[in-house]
């Protein structure tokens, strides 16, 4: 679009600007340079334009005496020997100031280094080189500007959607040089695509093409903002992914150059592959993704199928299949012929990528019929759910097999419910020697008070690592787990003991009060350890009592 | 004198609810024993059973009806003869329980290729409200089931520990 690519300049001449106002101390050292570029071009140079060089440095401001010099040193590179230079087009003439400035570090000394990275990154940019990651000192200043510019961000992805994920790696406003290669990488595909389309005389098409890749924009935009954390998580181990994948992403592309439809789909199936490979096991994350792009993928033709196999045919395609493991809405599909045909084109080892009610696709060498495919589908969702509960239960690690795991499972919720009975009586058989109010309160807040570090026993980082994925939005439990109940005492007699020094102000009484609570939490222990033996599962927990 | 302010929880975490019905519940419970006959084992067998029914049904409550567990043992709680009319209805569920048995066998094995048989069936007695599920639900309730069942423990352990001589 032309709009697109005037929008592109402009921000290229911002960026160039940004380049400018950033290095001031350059720009005068440039001016200091052009002073001496004056005294020793006109030992170089008979004409008398470096004079005008002098001059329009030594005035204005810093960014119009560097756009004037860039537009006025061509002119006189003839004199300082260049030849040939065009000054229409931006590259070249960066170019020329880059081989210019070659020559000017004859002259000068060390400011130059970041001016010509500064001028390299701006033809990088202008020509989508990939002269960036040796330059990220002063980019990520400059670039961090873009992630805030939405619109410009949808512009962005309108021809980097190509890159599924490289998008969200540009939507992270971290400095990280991996990111920002990418991104640079990013933005000089987004050269690439016009090319592609001046070349191939498709600009009617490629405003059509533009209009479907807004649909994707917004999706696009959603699932790298659902994707961010996972992407700052995995950029590092992204980049090579990401790279072949643009790579492949540019091959197919250009095959596919022909049909507006195709493409369409084909960004998005790569989009999609490129955004289910990183969101590996992280099962909030990929949740949230997997939902929104399958939500989309609704109206896919098969051709998405094969399109998204030979983009998606990488590695890590588990990662999807674990993210298609989610209840979602929509109709089963069946593109088992499309597998059979283009499952040549993958690797044997690769499992293709399984979406839930969408697009179940049969594996290699396994039967096709729709029924055995939803049944394997319940099968892998159960499994998921043993596991779980496998993490949640303790000491179930080392069984396997199902029907073991449930029998661990209902001897560990009847010890449960056995528990919750014993403590039931016991507090039957309680006498509360205070009021219950008072009491009640400050036994909440002993309750709703973090468990000291004492917590952490044996198993408490699984049971930890099992309930986040199942209750996020409740994590004051994850500490409190089944070995809490060894830690209790300790527990209670430090709240207890703050409790009552600030309870009483600080009386002497205090200490006193302390000191008896000690001998008779001592006693619990000891009371908690005996009445507690009856139950068989609790025998692991009372062992870590003892430990305690 | 230092002040002492022990970071507060999430105040709306199934613990902290849990915490606060079952505490309010057990002050009335024991606001209305007489102190005379609190030492009978009859009584304190009574009192027993209002402070479990009163366990479960704060836990049920904190859990409101997003689950299908927590909604059947309300259903379960609400529907609680009184001991009278236990009778009848326990050899009714009793009934039911072994004509389900006899049913369910047959719809989990038919369900997935695994066979799970008996054990899903005991699973569904000891999780409320879980005869009428598939076994994908049953796992999943059985694991919320479960995480609010260690709270429960938990709050009521601290409890009883705070108040034992």
């Amino acid at each position: 679009m032309d709009k697109g690519e005037k929008d592109k300049y402009e921000l290229e001449n911002r960026n160039e600007n940004s380049i400018n106002y950033q290095a001031p101390v350059m720009s005068s050292d440039w001016q200091f340079g052009g002073a001496n570029l004056t005294t020793a071009g006109m030992s170089l140079v008979p004409s008398g334009n470096p004079l005008a060089i002098g001059s329009s440095c030594a005035s204005a401001s810093v960014a119009d005496s560097f756009g004037s010099n860039l537009w006025e040193h061509p002119s006189n590179s003839q004199n300082l020997g260049f030849c040939g230079i065009n000054v229409q087009n931006g590259a070249s003439s960066s170019n020329a100031m880059g081989i210019g400035k070659s020559t000017l570090t004859s002259l000068r000394s060390g400011v130059d280094r970041p001016f010509d990275m500064g001028w390299n990154a701006a033809s990088s940019m202008l020509k989508g080189g990939f002269f960036l990651p040796n330059t990220t000192g002063i980019l990520p200043q400059s670039l961090s500007q873009f992630p805030a510019d939405s619109a410009f961000i949808e512009r962005a992805a309108r021809f980097s959607s190509f890159n599924g994920g490289t998008f969200s790696d540009m939507v992270i406003p971290f400095g990280m040089p991996e990111s920002m290669g990418l991104y640079t990488g990013g933005m000089g595909l987004m050269r690439g695509p016009e090319d592609m389309f001046a070349a191939n005389g498709m600009k009617s098409v490629s405003g059509v093409e533009s209009q479907k890749i807004k649909l994707n924009v917004t999706e696009a935009t959603r699932d790298a903002c659902l994707q961010v954390e996972n992407r700052a998580k995995k950029s590092p181990g992204n980049d090579r992914r990401n790279g072949s994948l643009l790579r492949a992403n540019e091959e197919a592309k250009q095959g596919i150059g022909g049909s507006g439809n195709e493409s369409d789909e084909a960004e998005f199936s790569g989009h999609d592959g490129g955004q289910d490979e990183p969101s590996s096991l992280d099962g909030a994350g990929g949740e949230p993704s997997a939902k929104g792009l399958s939500l989309k993928k609704r109206k896919r033709s098969l051709q998405d199928a094969e399109i998204d196999q030979a983009k998606g045919g990488q590695p890590s395609t588990e990662a999807a299949k674990d993210g298609a493991e989610n209840q979602q809405k929509g109709d089963q599909k069946q593109t088992t012929s499309v597998n059979k045909t283009t499952g040549k084109q993958l690797s044997p080892a690769s499992h293709p990528p399984k979406e839930e009610y969408i697009h179940v696709r049969a594996r290699r060498g396994q039967a096709t019929n729709s029924h055995s495919l939803a049944e394997r589908v319940r099968r892998e969702k159960i499994s998921e759910r043993m596991k779980f509960l496998q993490d949640i239960v303790p000491g179930c690690s080392k069984v396997t097999g199902k029907a073991v795991m449930l029998d661990e499972i209902i001897n560990y919720v009847q010890s449960l419910q056995r528990q919750v009975e014993f403590l039931s009586m016991k507090l039957a058989t309680v006498n509360p020697r205070l009021d219950f109010n008072i009491e009640g309160l400050l036994a909440k807040d002993i309750i709703q008070s973090r468990a000291g570090p004492s917590s952490t026993l044996g198993f408490s980082p699984d049971l930890s690592v099992g309930y986040p994925s199942l209750h996020p939005s409740q994590p004051g439990l994850f500490q409190a787990a089944l070995p809490v109940t060894g830690s209790n005492t300790g527990v209670i007699h430090r709240s207890l003991s703050s409790q009552f020094t600030s309870l009483t102000g600080g009386l002497k009484e205090s200490n006193q009060l302390s000191n008896p609570w000690e001998d008779e939490l001592h006693n619990v222990v000891q009371m908690n350890y005996g009445t507690s033996a009856p139950s068989d599962d609790l025998n692991g927990l009372n062992h870590l009592e003892i430990h305690k | 004198m230092n002040k002492y302010n022990p970071p507060r929880m999430n105040p709306s975490s199934l613990r902290s609810r849990f915490a606060t019905r079952f505490l309010r519940s057990l002050s009335k419970i024991n606001a209305k024993k007489p102190t005379a006959s609190s030492s009978s084992p009859t009584e304190i067998f009574r009192r027993y059973r209002r402070i479990k029914v009163a366990a479960d049904k704060s836990m049920a409550y904190s859990v409101r009806s997003r689950r299908t567990w927590s909604r059947a043992m309300l259903w379960k709680l609400r529907t609680r003869p009184c001991c009278r009319r236990s009778v009848k209805t326990s050899t009714i569920v009793r009934k039911t329980r072994h004509e389900k048995q006899n049913k369910n066998t047959t719809t989990t094995t038919g369900e997935d290729g695994v066979v799970f048989g008996v054990e899903a069936d005991e699973l569904r007695e000891l999780v409320p409200g879980g005869e009428a599920m598939d076994l994908y639900n049953l796992l999943d309730e059985t694991a919320h089931y479960i995480k609010c069942l260690t709270t429960q423990v938990q709050v009521m352990k601290k409890i009883a520990d705070f108040y034992s001589p």
